[in-house]
């Protein structure tokens, strides 16, 4: 077959049109192949020469204006099927940042992908096919060429989230309710698989949330057992928790150094997964391991399991197969603050490790009794080590409009990370919903429901050195380890930075999580001070 | 190996079954990688049966470690599984993340080595754990997606 012929010419518009006005008389089917472009071997309906035709006087246009972009935007396009005029054209157009409207070529019939293509039309420009088979393409949005239109959709999203922050915060909801219908209808028109749609939409589903239904937001997102599964799988997803984890017991093994009994108490046991690696270290420790005391903190279970129980039995098979001598304790609490160091009942000869991934935030409130409180019986315990784990972001800031506007700079960080370690899916999705739930508590929660209080580890040092407490550097080990771990995780992007002592994990140039070890700092004599009102001091041997 | 007169020589060759010198194939096979092992026990019965040994699977974890390790390693790994599971696991795909693309023969850290261990006991630990809650060492998982380019 000829590529064309005097009848069926495609570059200039007066055959087009020539062969559209010819089509119009001889049309019998609408749905029938212009004959005229079949025997240049191009499949166009005959219905849709107009259509066509007017996409092409368009494309032309854009050749001849954009001289410079012209090898650029063709390499752009990618094209299965040249004989289909109407979507070949359809590509280059939205190669060249057009908007190209959802045609109705939907029935385009796939035919011979290697009929000849009109290389001297186009002249200046290489031939962009691609060879490939076909795919059954039925709509032109499989480009996924990163349209002006998405990207100022994106930057459009993010400037009606602040506007509508910023009417919650001065109180007015009408306002704000109705600006997350506009975002609702723009998010149809961005990708909500990733990037910016995507934080968009979580962040969009909070707002509706706080303003729509606010009766419906509880503190607690969901049970402790889905809070559990979620956690799991965010410690599947992504290389955080596991960051956390290591961290911390990379610095409790040191401070273990030379002690026959040892005692962990961990704030949030969870599944326990922190602690195999901790006893498995310990089994091999030159000297022979000590005798590890294990006191896990956790909700209670409503059904009458004993979950805390139960993990206990877990870690207590794998220390027992590896002959560390163990034992664990549970202590059931559904708020941080309701532990009493008896529960804990510590022994005086014992080195103490403590232990808080992502749990001292949950006790800033209003004002700092709490937490005050909290640290001081932590103190009082006279830990070896303190190992405080905390979201490296400023959630906790009075105004919505400044916490709202950092957690989306956060969260986006932390989505796009989630997305670059290429989970499978349902992990992928079920870590978040992890985030999610953090999302919905910063966003839609006020006073007491909001326990994700977040604070930067720069305050962080402030509250605990003022309740006694002084940074223990975490070595180049731990610095090792955690880079050896990010290696691992097929996603370039994580960062391990050491800060004064401190491991941060961050996304790009943005630290998300900050790990850092504490011990306590000894008080001269017993004195009623601001932080320490009671003057309590340990009277126990202090280990050196 | 059978000394075969010379008068026997024109009849038929030497007499030499490997399969008969069982302390040989150890050897062998303690000098093999990773896949080559594992073709190694398709050959036979008794092949596949030395190659289940995880003396050898010790010998290949170790093998590039700069020092060898502690006599108290090995009764925590095969608490925790085995040498053959603790290299699928997790020496195989950790030292190919960790090395060098050009593949020179590392010497491996004692950094990597107890990095390695932990991850392993975290697998078996989970695999305890268990149930329908989430799939058998799936911590791992991540060691087994292809690394991004």
């Amino acid at each position: 077959m000829e590529p064309y012929n005097s009848g069926g010419g495609v570059s200039s518009s007066s055959s087009a049109s020539s062969s559209s006005s010819s089509s119009a008389t001889s049309i019998t089917q609408p749905q029938e192949m212009d004959g005229y472009l079949a025997e240049a071997g191009y499949n166009v309906r005959s219905s849709d020469l107009r259509h066509v035709a007017q996409r092409l006087e368009r494309l032309e246009n854009v050749m001849v204006n954009s001289h410079d972009d012209l090898a650029q935007f063709a390499s752009d396009a990618v094209i299965y099927n040249p004989s289909d005029m109407a979507s070949w054209v359809d590509s280059l157009l939205s190669a060249s940042d057009f908007n190209a409207p959802d045609l109705d070529f939907a029935d385009a019939i796939m035919t011979d992908p290697t009929a000849a293509f009109p290389a001297d039309t186009w002249s200046d420009i290489p031939p962009p096919i691609s060879t490939a088979a076909p795919p059954p393409m039925q709509n032109h949005q499989q480009i996924t060429s990163f349209t002006a239109m998405e990207e100022d959709s994106g930057i459009r999203l993010v400037q009606l989230l602040v506007t509508c922050a910023e009417s919650v915060q001065r109180g007015d909801l009408a306002l704000a309710g109705s600006i997350i219908e506009t975002m609702q209808a723009l998010l149809t028109r961005v990708n909500t698989g990733c990037g910016i749609g995507k934080v968009a939409g979580y962040f969009i589903d909070a707002l509706s949330r706080r303003v729509f239904t606010p009766q419906s937001v509880t503190s607690d997102g969901g049970s402790a057992h889905e809070n559990e599964l979620l956690y799991h799988y965010f410690y599947e997803a992504c290389p955080y928790l596991k960051f956390a984890h290591f961290t911390a017991n990379q610095a409790i093994l040191e401070a273990f150094h030379g002690h026959d009994c040892v005692h962990v108490i961990d704030f949030n046991l969870m599944h326990g997964l922190q602690w195999p690696a901790l006893i498995q270290a310990l089994a091999l420790r030159p000297g022979g391991p000590p005798l590890l005391r294990l006191t896990g903190i956790g909700p209670p279970s409503p059904d009458g399991r004993d979950s805390l129980r139960e993990i206990g039995l877990r870690l207590a098979e794998l220390a027992r197969s590896v002959n560390v001598r163990f034992a664990f304790r549970g202590v059931a609490a559904s708020r941080l603050e309701d532990v009493k160091p008896w529960m804990l009942q510590v022994s005086p000869k014992e080195a103490v490790a403590v232990n808080s991934i992502m749990q001292l935030h949950r006790l800033l409130g209003s004002d700092s009794t709490r937490i005050e409180m909290m640290l001081g019986w932590i103190r009082n315990l006279n830990p070896k080590i303190v190992t405080v784990v905390e979201q490296e972001a400023d959630h906790n800031k009075p105004g919505f409009l400044e916490r709202f506007t950092e957690a989306l700079y956060y969260y986006s960080n932390m989505f796009d990370s989630l997305e670059a370690c290429g989970a499978m899916q349902p992990d992928k999705t079920l870590a978040e919903m992890y985030i999610q739930r953090e999302i919905c508590n910063v966003v839609c929660c006020e006073g007491v429901a909001r326990v994700e209080r977040h604070e930067p580890l720069a305050k962080w040092r402030t509250r605990l050195e003022q309740a006694g407490f002084r940074p223990l550097h975490l070595g180049s080990n731990a610095y090792k380890q955690a880079s050896m771990l990010l290696t691992l995780f097929s996603a370039e992007g994580y960062r391990v930075e050491e800060k004064e002592g401190c491991l941060t994990i961050g996304w790009h140039s943005r630290p998300l999580i900050a790990a850092s070890a504490w011990q306590v700092m000894p008080l001269p004599e017993p004195t009623a001070t601001a932080t320490n009102p009671l003057g309590i001091v340990n009277h126990s041997a202090n280990h050196v | 190996m059978q000394q075969s007169s010379p008068e026997e020589n024109n009849i038929r060759g030497p007499q030499f079954c490997i399969n008969d010198h069982i302390d040989i194939v150890v050897e062998v096979l303690k000098r093999l990688d990773g896949p080559s092992l594992g073709v190694a026990a398709c050959v036979c019965r008794l092949w596949c049966s030395v190659a289940r040994n995880d003396s050898l699977w010790e010998h290949l974890c170790f093998r590039h470690v700069s020092s060898p390790p502690p006599s108290s390693v090995r009764p925590v790994v095969v608490a925790l599984g085995g040498y053959k599971r603790l290299y699928m696991v997790c020496v195989r795909p950790v030292l190919s993340r960790l090395s060098d693309s050009d593949l020179v023969r590392r010497v491996w850290t004692r950094d990597e080595v107890q990095l390695s261990l932990s991850l392993f006991c975290v697998d078996y630990y989970e695999r305890r754990l268990g149930g329908g809650e989430a799939s058998a060492s799936s911590s791992l998982m991540f060691l087994c997606n292809p690394v991004n380019v």
